[in-house]
């Protein structure tokens, strides 16, 4: 994995690099880690297996959907990064969060080359939000961290309010397959 | 003056924010740079419009604007690049800046208003600039954005 370095470039970290999928929502682009996706979907092929939350808790989250036996929060792109309302077309399907995003679009997949620690500056969410920023095609990008779009205080909330619904959405699911 | 006595006295950078004129120490000035690409990405940090690229590194764009101004500065084509010092680390950020800036020695005199953020000011030919404490401009630039974003979405 590309390691962060202090906001600056060099020639010894330029050496490291990674698959990313460049996604943008609203008129903004992002990049995250191929390694961290499970599957990208359009969202049109999802319509059967999305279940809506008893009680929403967060803003962001008002879905789970069910894939190959596992169940993943939705979370909306543009609500996440605090956006005005734009039209996901896709999603993706995160590995290591039981978390699936809305985005507009892929735009590409590329290689990063380098990672850029977020200045010190930056003290919000953003923090949670990104891993740090990259440079790609000459255009400085902030590069998410896949963890960060459902925390685990945030997690922890939507299951207290909806306790067992990630289990046995995934558990009935598991009952059609047999 | 000679040139040791000249060494002792303090340098400034004159420059405007708007249409106010204002100071800063020449120890913490490290460039001017002219129609940067500014790149913008979501965050919730205020005063940061946006980022510059300035030799391999991230320098944020913090505008003073909204601490000495009470409004966002207009937009601008100069920036100058300062180093903040965060607690224990330094940090470059680029402040939006309008028209000329000035590079000027003098002594610096107390403060005689009432601005937290001026830490004191200097006599330019008969004109009081004020000169200012980074860090509490800042400071007073995110609390005043702050104010206004629950001001806004109650607006909305």
């Amino acid at each position: 994995m590309t390691q962060t370095v202090n906001s600056s470039l060099s020639r010894r970290d330029a050496r490291r690099r990674e698959q990313v999928a460049v996604f943008s929502i609203a008129e903004y682009s992002f990049v995250i880690s191929a390694a961290s996706i499970q599957e990208i979907r359009n969202t049109d092929s999802l319509g059967g297996t999305v279940v809506d939350l008893d009680r929403p808790v967060l803003r962001k989250v008002r879905h789970i959907v069910e894939r190959d036996a596992r169940s993943y929060y939705v979370v909306s792109g543009y609500e996440h990064f605090h956006l005005p309302p734009s039209r996901p077309t896709t999603v993706l399907i995160l590995r290591d969060a039981p978390v699936a995003v809305l985005v507009d679009r892929i735009e590409e997949m590329a290689e990063m080359r380098v990672l850029l620690a977020l200045p010190q500056s930056f003290r919000g969410e953003e923090r949670t939000w990104y891993r740090g920023l990259t440079v790609l095609d000459r255009k400085v990008l902030p590069v998410a961290n896949p963890l960060g779009f459902l925390t685990t205080r945030e997690l922890q909330q939507i299951e207290e309010q909806n306790p067992g619904l990630l289990e046995s959405a995934s558990m009935r699911k598991e009952r059609e397959r047999v | 003056m000679n040139a040791e006595k000249s060494s002792l006295v303090p340098s400034f950078v004159v420059f405007h924010v708007g249409a106010r004129r204002v100071a800063l120490s020449r120890d913490i000035v490290a460039e001017l740079i002219a129609s940067p690409f500014l790149y913008s990405f979501p965050h919730t940090t205020p005063l940061i419009a946006s980022v510059v690229l300035r030799r391999g590194r991230i320098v944020p764009v913090l505008d003073l604007g909204p601490g000495i101004l009470g409004a966002a500065s207009p937009p601008a084509r100069f920036f100058l690049v300062v180093e903040r010092r965060l607690s224990n680390i330094s940090e470059r950020c680029a402040i939006p800046v309008q028209g000329e800036c000035e590079l000027v020695s003098g002594i610096m005199l107390p403060a005689t208003g009432q601005d937290e953020f001026v830490a004191g000011c200097l006599d330019l030919n008969g004109e009081q600039i004020d000169i200012l404490d980074l860090e509490k401009a800042i400071e007073a630039g995110a609390r005043m954005e702050e104010s206004l974003i629950p001001a806004a979405e109650a607006k909305s």
